[in-house]
């Protein structure tokens, strides 16, 4: 098989099949594919608990004025990366007044 | 999530097919577990789990998330204890021992090997996208289980039973009854697959033939 005088022709179906394949160890097993070192790497996540929901509220007292929640850009990453950080900072006119508050998920 | 080999460990638990298994109790492509509506799982019982003795590898590892970077090098962290888990917990010991006790030393090993599975899955649809394949026409024929009607996974191979049927038919060999033995062979048969592929993309330097 796959030789000058057997020449094998790979499907379109076949391929479809290797990238569901690839898709579905990705999400199945966790793996992650990444070459930032130069050569191919896998990386794996074996995690029971991620960021799934994530809300920012407003309280006066014990009166809640006002919940929203964080924008689906921000989800996504905070998702992706148990390691991810929320930090809360207040600025005025553009300068930072102050570090409210630097939460995580996995603390 | 739950791996080809967790669902097979499962099914062998409930005393069902992989096929079955997958049809029931998964979601997004058979990758992962089904959830209840309030995001409990499926298998958590007042009596305790219904697949406790090959639960999967998440399962084994908690409270412990598991990571390797790009070196390879693993790091574990320690995920907040939820309010309803009536598991007991502390702080003493190692991770190891813990790891230990729960049986997580075979998961490991599997998931390695899968994932030499998945590097090599990811190097030729890489090289398929370099070579511009992917935009070409799409043909019949093809090693390896096919997908049937009714099977909505993201890949057939997902499915072990259904998969090493097919394989130990093409190959004349009877199909392994244990577990360990089944995921042996679904990992060779995967390999075969693989090399097929690989030897058949090695071959296609002129488009016409693709």
């Amino acid at each position: 098989m796959g030789n000058e005088k057997d020449p094998k022709i790979v499907s379109r179906r076949e391929i479809l099949k290797l990238a569901g394949t690839a898709a579905a160890f990705c999400a199945s097993f966790g793996f992650l594919h990444g070459n930032q070192t130069g050569k191919e790497t896998v990386q794996a996540k074996h995690l029971q608990m991620k960021w799934r929901q994530a809300e920012l509220k407003w309280y006066k007292g014990d009166e809640l004025l006002h919940s929203t929640e964080f924008p689906a850009r921000v989800l996504k990453h905070l998702q992706s990366d148990e390691m991810s950080v929320i930090e809360i900072k207040w600025f005025r006119n553009g300068k930072l007044e102050q570090s409210l508050a630097r939460l995580a998920a996995n603390r | 999530m739950a791996g080809p080999h967790e669902i097979l460990g499962m099914s062998r638990v409930l005393e069902i097919s992989t096929t079955e298994f997958l049809a029931r109790y998964t979601d997004h492509g058979g990758t992962t577990l089904r959830t209840e509506e309030d995001g409990r799982c499926a298998f958590v019982t007042p009596s305790g789990c219904r697949v406790h003795p090959r639960r999967p590898l998440v399962c084994r590892l908690y409270p412990l998330g598991r990571t390797t970077d790009e070196t390879g090098e693993e790091r574990f962290t320690l995920f907040p204890r939820q309010s309803d888990c009536e598991a007991e917990s502390g702080r003493d010991g190692t991770v190891g021992r813990f790891l230990e006790s729960q049986g997580v030393g075979p998961y490991l090993e599997w998931s390695r090997r899968y994932g030499e599975l998945y590097r090599r899955m990811i190097g030729l649809l890489d090289r398929l996208d370099a070579e511009g394949e992917l935009d070409a026409p799409a043909e019949a024929g093809g090693t390896g289980p096919k997908e049937g009607p009714g099977r909505a996974h993201l890949s057939p191979w997902q499915d072990i039973d259904a998969s090493l049927s097919e394989y130990c038919v093409a190959k004349g060999l009877t199909p392994p009854r244990e577990i360990d033995e089944s995921i042996t062979l679904h990992i060779r048969a995967m390999e075969e697959w693989l090399n097929d592929l690989q030897s058949g993309l090695g071959l296609r330097n002129a488009r016409d033939r693709f």
